[in-house]
């Protein structure tokens, strides 16, 4: 920022001698803004996290350059192929719980069978027509999924879990996908609201002892971690890790101290962003900035295996 | 007085996850601001009016334009509406050269600088200050020049905190008054 305090003062200024616009101005405002932009499909409720990082995503991508569409994002995917690949994730959970899919018929429901299926698709049509339809399918599902409950079971990929948690997913996968495209294009990405990121949160907390197992780790009944996640839409989760273990929150991070809930071996405390960009796949779990107390052995264990379910 | 930056985050984070309740309260804090500045500079209160919708439309449309970590949402919405007045008052003295025939010489081009005021402008600003009043020059330089706190403000003067306070916005007042005698 300009160290000069004049354009300050100016404006102090001017604010002492603002003058309001008529009132009729207010709406015509807004009817124009969503002429050009479209507003998030929903903004409370249960699919929220994920209304709002597609409307980010969408934003993103309203402002990138025709050129911007064929730069390398990850996994050697340019922007376009990026976008089919969260379509095409997205279209496997609308399947799931019978909303429209984009594109092609769905053969296989895998994941990476999916996503080159519909990056073929894609490749062939304009980068437009593939942010149009992504949006559209996006904002279909979340309609469809208003009128469901968030526990309304559903199998995506053979992977069984509550409607609200593929959701969740959806949410953090094309989270990461953005700030992967925003970095690919020299854009800095705001984070997503704090209530937001807390179920998102709670989400990966929740994951914590499928991640145990599916690395390995087999977990005696009563071991159990402490994640003090820090950070706007952070919280304190108490983890047990056996197979059957069910993390809990319990409370807010700024609560203080006396917080605490039942005992755990270790306590993690780490930046709630960066923990659950872990979980998404993102960072190194051995140079991870995380505080450790207690049994440094489980909670390495812990944030090693963390990434295990993620994907490209 | 200038907004908590993280108030400009935390509308900025609502505005990107689409939320048009956001924009709704990003419009009431500053279209006075912007629709005022705009009148100032246009002297035209419709034209004001279009500039104020699309200032506020392209925070919305594009709204990862907006860095917070580089400025406030006030000076960046500012700037845009200072931007797009001047070229309304650019376009409207081109028309009128047009219509009066050929200039032997045209005057070149102010750069558009990425700030809501040029330097000329800023010049304009000190100067107004300087030929304040004493008593209220002197709060003026304090808090702006000086970088002091209203409290500290009223203590150096020797000032309630109340008064110093109420002299600063009539500083302000009458700076806002000169700067746009000036301009016509």
């Amino acid at each position: 920022m300009n160290d000069d305090p004049t354009p300050r003062l100016y404006l102090d200024a001017l604010e002492e001698t603002a003058e309001t616009p008529r009132t009729s101005l207010r709406p015509l405002l807004l009817t124009a803004a969503r002429a050009r932009r479209r507003p998030a499909a929903a903004v409370s409720g249960w699919t929220a996290p994920y209304a709002g990082r597609i409307a980010a995503m969408d934003a993103l991508l309203g402002q990138v350059g025709e050129d911007d569409w064929h730069k390398e994002t990850v996994e050697g995917w340019t922007l376009q192929e990026l976008l089919a690949h969260l379509a095409a994730k997205d279209g496997l959970v609308a399947l799931a719980v019978g909303a429209p899919v984009l594109g092609p018929p769905v053969t296989v429901d895998e994941a990476l069978a999916r996503t080159a299926e519909l990056q073929e698709h894609e490749r062939r049509r304009a980068p437009g027509q593939t942010r149009r339809d992504w949006r559209t399918q996006a904002d279909a599902l979340c309609r469809h999924l208003a009128a469901l409950p968030p526990d309304t079971p559903a199998s995506v990929g053979g992977f069984p879990m509550p409607a609200v948690d593929h959701i969740l997913a959806r949410a953090l996968e094309t989270w990461l996908h953005t700030a992967d495209a925003a970095g690919a294009v020299g854009v800095t990405l705001p984070q997503p609201v704090p209530e937001h990121i807390t179920p998102t949160a709670d989400l990966c907390a929740r994951l914590m002892p499928l991640t145990m197992r599916v690395s390995g780790h087999t977990v005696a009944e009563g071991r159990a971690v402490r994640l003090v996640l820090t950070g706007p839409g952070g919280g304190r989760w108490h983890v047990p890790l056996h197979r059957h273990g069910k993390a809990v929150r319990e409370g807010d991070v700024n609560a203080g101290a006396g917080a605490g809930g039942a005992p755990a071996d270790a306590t993690i405390t780490c930046d709630v962003a960066e923990f659950c960009f872990l979980v998404g796949g993102r960072g190194e779990a051995d140079t991870f900035a995380a505080e450790v107390e207690g049994d440094s052995g489980l909670a390495r264990d812990l944030l090693r295996a963390a990434p295990a379910l993620s994907g490209p | 007085m200038e907004a908590p930056v993280a108030d400009d985050r935390l509308l900025h984070q609502r505005v990107v996850g689409g939320e048009e309740a956001a924009l709704g309260e990003v419009y009431d804090r500053f279209a006075p601001l912007v629709f005022g500045l705009a009148v100032r500079i246009t002297r035209d209160r419709a034209v004001s009016e279009d500039i104020t919708q699309e200032v506020f439309v392209a925070f919305w449309e594009r709204p990862l334009a907006f860095d917070p970590a580089r400025g406030t949402l006030r000076a960046w919405l500012a700037t845009i509406a200072h931007r797009r007045a001047v070229d309304h008052v650019r376009a409207q003295e081109r028309r009128k050269a047009s219509v009066l025939g050929p200039r032997l010489l045209e005057p070149e081009p102010e750069r558009l600088e990425d700030t809501v005021l040029s330097r000329q402008e800023a010049d304009g600003v000190r100067l107004a200050v300087g030929k304040l009043p004493d008593h209220l020059r002197e709060v003026i330089e304090l808090a702006y020049y000086r970088g002091r706190t209203y409290r500290q403000v009223a203590d150096e003067l020797g000032l309630p905190e109340g008064t110093a306070k109420s002299r600063i916005r009539l500083g302000l007042r009458r700076l806002a008054d000169a700067l746009a005698e000036e301009s016509t």
